[in-house]
């Protein structure tokens, strides 16, 4: 199985949760967006919990975590 | 003009939320009003406007700029007295000066302020504790937050004091009343903003750590930002950092008083306070309403909304909507999507301080129960919020020495 998580650019407006939620997997730039606004990343198991406490923080619908299986 | 004619079969609410109220009275009336329907006319300010109540919606509505506009912030007071920024500019203008703002208030710039915030929170504390109590909101609350503001802008700290009887001014002027005085208040920030930007057109300061000095040397579309939007902006800054941090912490405060189980969990578990603020924030929202302007005519969820409307989201309806968050009014810190709360707001004009905001939060909390962990409310008198943007006019507090 592998799994991909994603931040919409068009929705992702600063609000940083998260990455406080997730400190181990997501980071904040300069100007408080989570580094990977706009892309997207490959999520291994041990990471499965920490991006789905990411997606569940985010007032703003940004995350999506899609699972291949 | 909102037309009133198509309120046929949508509730009306005659509340006029600019009045001062019974504290925790105009959450009460939102809640009612909420269970009416998810839209209603509200007939009482001189412009009618359009409620939208359920959290769906008023995040939907949030996230859509070029449907509902910043032409109005607010559905209060739609006509503008006092121009600001970037909260009165739309998508992609705003967006573009978010970008040079966002990096100021970032939670790496929050960070860095840090022990200047600590130092300042711990002397105001250590002054108040030998007291045994005191007005928390007029002798703690905001004068936290206007050394911070002033601090964050790299301004003398010692201003502070001036600051308070001017923001009471402009924010009784934002409920239409007192005009005359609101605008002698806004003219005389203006002329301090305005002094502190000449100050640095002659004699220039460090753009990595100089609010204004690095405004004066940032482009727009290749552009200079015209002087006037720097004393502008500052002035925004200062309007919503000041007075929403104070009534943040006169609601907190007033809960810990009458809750000793959590605030004794609270300070034996002093890690539990971000996921505390956190909590406090959505359940005592205070920007209650963020008001927009409709840009065409639309079907919004069975609403007929014409170009030139003026809508009410309901941000602390939102935050207590039953639909959303199970039991509302209880404070629970195990809730789930606790941080769905709309009282920074959300969409691309979510609130530009909210880092700060949290932070300061924290810290406040954190600091002030390390210090004074036992206290009660010193009066058995009815407290009131003042309407149009919530704030506790007074907390009286005591403690043993």
């Amino acid at each position: 199985m592998s799994a991909k998580l994603s931040v919409d650019e068009s929705r992702c407006t600063g609000h940083g949760r998260c990455y406080t939620v997730a400190p181990k997997l997501l980071s904040d730039d300069d100007e408080g967006f989570v580094t990977l606004r706009g892309s997207s990343m490959e999520i291994t198991d041990d990471q499965l919990d920490d991006a789905e406490e990411a997606v569940a923080a985010c007032p703003e619908r940004a995350i999506t975590l899609t699972l291949d299986n | 003009m909102t037309d009133t004619s198509r309120a046929s079969g949508c509730p009306v609410s005659h509340h006029d939320y600019t009045l001062q109220r019974p504290l925790f009275e105009t959450y009460e009336l939102l809640d009612a009003e909420r269970e009416q329907g998810p839209f209603l006319l509200n007939d009482a300010r001189p412009r009618p406007f359009w409620m939208i109540t359920e959290y769906e919606h008023v995040l939907e509505a949030l996230q859509m700029p070029d449907v509902f506009s910043n032409d109005v912030t607010s559905a209060l007071n739609p006509g503008r007295t006092t121009d600001l920024l970037p909260q009165h500019l739309n998508p992609p203008q705003h967006t573009a000066m978010r970008r040079v703002l966002n990096r100021w208030f970032a939670p790496a710039a929050v960070r860095r302020l840090e022990p200047l915030v600590l130092r300042r929170c711990v002397e105001l504390i250590e002054e108040l504790r030998p007291q045994g109590g005191c007005d928390l909101v007029a002798d703690f609350a905001i004068r936290f937050p206007t050394d911070l503001f002033l601090a964050t802008l790299n301004l003398p700290v010692s201003d502070g004091g001036t600051f308070l009887k001017h923001v009471e001014n402009v924010f009784t002027g934002f409920r239409g009343q007192q005009l005359e005085q609101a605008a002698a208040s806004t003219q005389w920030f203006r002329g301090y903003f305005d002094q502190a930007v000449a100050d640095r057109e002659r004699e220039p300061r460090d753009t990595e750590t100089d609010f204004i000095s690095r405004l004066l040397v940032s482009q727009l579309g290749g552009e200079p930002i015209p002087r006037d939007d720097v004393i502008t902006i500052c002035y925004t800054a200062m309007l919503a950092g000041l007075d929403t941090t104070r009534s943040a912490l006169g609601y907190i405060f007033h809960h810990l008083a009458r809750d000793p189980g959590l605030r004794h969990r609270l300070t034996a578990q002093p890690e539990l306070w971000p996921r505390a603020v956190e909590e406090f924030v959505r359940l005592y929202p205070l920007v209650f309403t963020d008001g927009r302007q409709v840009t065409r005519d639309i079907d919004f969820h069975g609403l007929q909304l014409r170009q030139g409307d003026v809508v009410w989201l309901g941000l602390a309806s939102a935050n207590h909507d039953p639909k959303k968050f199970t039991d509302p009014h209880a404070f629970d810190l195990e809730r789930e999507q606790l941080s769905h709360h709309l009282s920074f707001g959300a969409g691309p004009h979510r609130c530009l301080g909210m880092h700060l905001a949290r932070h300061e939060l924290v810290i406040a909390v954190t600091e002030w129960h390390k210090r004074i962990p036992d206290y009660e409310l010193a009066t058995a008198d009815q407290l009131y919020e003042r309407g149009g943007q919530l704030s506790i006019d007074r907390l009286p507090l005591r403690w043993t020495v």
